[in-house]
């Protein structure tokens, strides 16, 4: 049958080459646009984890919603040793509060973040985001980095002394004087603005908290997120919170499960479009062999066979045409993966969304799957119509049809 | 009739034209044995292709009876008279009506394909049957890479290549030249002699009718007469 059908199918080359063509365009279109859009999406979720938050964090239990000093890991010597187990090499240990900063004019509510520059250099990019000056480089130095927006609050430069007032493990209030060492610019509001972070044995001194530590953030590869947050969170029972970067951040992901369903439209847009032109080609090459069918029923071919030939036609174009719009769609995203698209005229818009200037394209596996598999669909699909029609024919009518 | 392939009786089929039901076989009752060489002769539009479809399960009667290889083929569905048609029946048509995409080899083995046999199998008997109607070195060939009479030979290879009991021919010879009709008329002959296999051929060609060995002569629907030649 497939034979047959093949030669049908090259019976008439042109008109066949046409629709194969067609159904490449349309795919390789698809992959391409998955491309740039996974590109952007895994720019935005890695960017959204390498920055700051990392790909998990473990605390005291409800130390996420509602973050107080006294909430340390309880035994951060056990989740060490577990993560380091499972794999899991690159992580910081940091402490957080509240804060109060002051300049020479103003003051300024903030999250003061206390880390340990070499461990961060590990698990997050933050020290790549300074603008100006330099990133905390000694666990124990007075020094402070701040976001843009807050420096440009309290009115400071790098080199400016900042104030810092908190409450200590004991509730006792804690201030010292730190030289500001550098300015972040991330173009993200929260890092930006209301952030100041500290080098982590400084703040532990500073509060009272020699070797505790209120977050334990982890960089995993993509793959390793969910068996390793399912590890953790058994293994270390419900004295702990482990938290996926989309636990902490839902709207992220929920904006890319968004983009993707609006994606998944436009692509049932374009298959219908595919189908229409794949139906015609189905439809025109039955509708000329009526004859040629009526010849097959009558030494004994049956309806569903017959019905049957016509959708493997239709399966062939559709295949040829993912054969080729594969090759040229992952020629393209293979392409720009490298060369890039350049986005830096939209650098301020962009920034905000975790974005690079130049989006390198990518494709996840699923995506291009789903979208060869629904090309294959529509191929089937197109062919019902023609192949009922086919099988519909009575074999005296249509042995005499000219 | 012990030995009869086709019975029918009181075969009756109207096909509307206009406000007018016109008669295309009124009534007709026919008896073939196996093995027999008939030759349905008449006018255009006496009913010879109407008979003909009717007893290939191509077409059905508004009335009456047809048992054929004592299967009752007007109780049969779309489906089982296909099933009977591949396994029971084999048709010449007119105008050969060779699978164009097909080469000769392949268009005997079609059917043979249909019936589910392997593909070495096919090819061999289908070369047999290719050399019977002198077609040898014809096998590769497509159908527009042969002349008619050639054509028409790979059609009745493909007739007989799945042993049917029946060998249907709808006017084989229109299409040919005179010489090539007689050639292919002794070969269908020569066939029914060898293999045993009936033929009932549709013709007004006076070559094919002179070769029959049972005329039926059909007029208006009706079947006037039936010599033993």
């Amino acid at each position: 049958m497939f034979s047959l059908a093949w030669r049908n199918m090259i019976r008439n080359a042109r008109r066949s080459l046409l629709t194969v063509s067609a159904v490449a365009l349309g795919l390789a279109s698809l992959i391409f646009l998955w491309g740039f859009n996974d590109g952007v999406h895994n720019t935005m979720m890695r960017n959204l984890q390498q920055v700051i938050v990392g790909s998990i964090q473990v605390h005291a239990d409800g130390f996420f919603h509602h973050p107080k000093l006294s909430k340390i890991v309880p035994d951060s010597g056990k989740v060490i040793t577990l993560l380091h187990e499972l794999g899991a090499d690159n992580l910081a240990y940091r402490l957080r509060t509240f804060a109060l900063a002051a300049g020479e004019e103003t003051s300024e509510g903030l999250v003061l973040l206390g880390m340990n520059p070499d461990m961060e250099q590990a698990a997050t990019r933050i020290a790549a985001k300074v603008d100006r000056g330099r990133f905390i480089g000694d666990n124990n130095e007075a020094a402070c980095v701040l976001g843009k927006t807050t420096a440009r609050n309290l009115g400071v430069n790098p080199g400016d002394d900042v104030v810092f007032l908190t409450e200590d493990r004991y509730g006792s209030l804690a201030a010292e004087k730190l030289k500001l060492v550098g300015i972040i610019s991330s173009g993200e509001m929260g890092i930006d603005r209301g952030l100041a972070i500290i080098p982590l044995g400084f703040m532990q001194q500073m509060t009272g908290m020699d070797g505790k530590y209120s977050e334990i953030v982890v960089q995993l590869p993509k793959e390793q997120l969910e068996p390793v947050t399912a590890q953790l969170r058994e293994k270390l029972g419900s004295a702990y919170e482990v938290l996926r970067w989309y636990d902490m951040y839902p709207m992220m992901k929920q904006w890319v499960e968004l983009e993707n369903a609006f994606y998944y439209i436009f692509l049932s847009i374009v298959l219908v479009i595919i189908a229409a032109g794949i139906m015609n080609t189905v439809l025109m090459s039955m509708l000329e062999r009526i004859h040629e069918f009526g010849v097959m029923m009558a030494l004994g071919c049956g309806r569903v066979r017959l019905a049957g030939m016509v959708v493997v036609e239709s399966l062939l174009l559709g295949m040829a045409g993912v054969v080729a719009g594969v090759m040229v769609g992952l020629l393209l995203v293979h392409y720009f993966h490298g060369a890039g698209i350049d986005l830096s005229s939209q650098m301020d818009s962009i920034a905000r969304f975790y974005l690079n200037p130049v989006i390198h394209t990518e494709i996840d596996t699923n995506h291009l799957l789903d979208t060869v598999l629904a090309v294959l669909a529509a191929a089937v699909v197109a062919a019902i119509w023609p192949a009922i029609r086919a099988a519909r024919l009575e074999p005296v009518e249509a042995i005499h049809h000219v | 009739m012990a030995d009869a392939l086709i019975t029918a009786s009181g075969l009756t089929r109207f096909y509307d034209s206009g406000e007018l039901k016109v008669a295309a076989l009124d009534g007709v009752d026919l008896s073939i044995e196996r093995g027999a060489y008939v030759v349905l002769a008449g006018r255009s539009g006496s009913g010879k292709t109407t008979l003909l479809n009717m007893l290939g399960g191509l077409d059905r009667p508004d009335s009456g009876a047809l048992s054929i290889a004592d299967q009752d083929l007007l109780s049969m569905s779309a489906t089982d008279r296909a099933g009977f048609r591949l396994h029971h029946l084999g048709f010449v048509f007119q105008s050969y009506n060779l699978i164009r995409v097909l080469s000769a080899r392949e268009n005997v083995a079609y059917v043979l394909q249909l019936q589910g046999m392997d593909k070495k199998q096919r090819f061999a008997l289908a070369d047999q049957w290719l050399a019977k109607v002198e077609l040898s070195g014809f096998e590769n060939r497509r159908p527009d890479q042969m002349s008619g009479g050639q054509q028409q030979r790979v059609a009745v290879a493909r007739a007989l290549a799945a042993n049917p009991d029946l060998v249907l021919a709808d006017e084989p010879t229109a299409n040919l030249d005179s010489h090539t009709g007689e050639s292919l008329m002794a070969l269908m002959r020569k066939l029914n002699e060898e293999q045993g296999t009936t033929f009932v051929i549709a013709s007004h060609d006076p070559a094919v009718i002179a070769s029959a060995r049972t005329l039926i002569t059909m007029q208006d629907g009706q079947i006037s007469s039936v010599k033993v030649m």
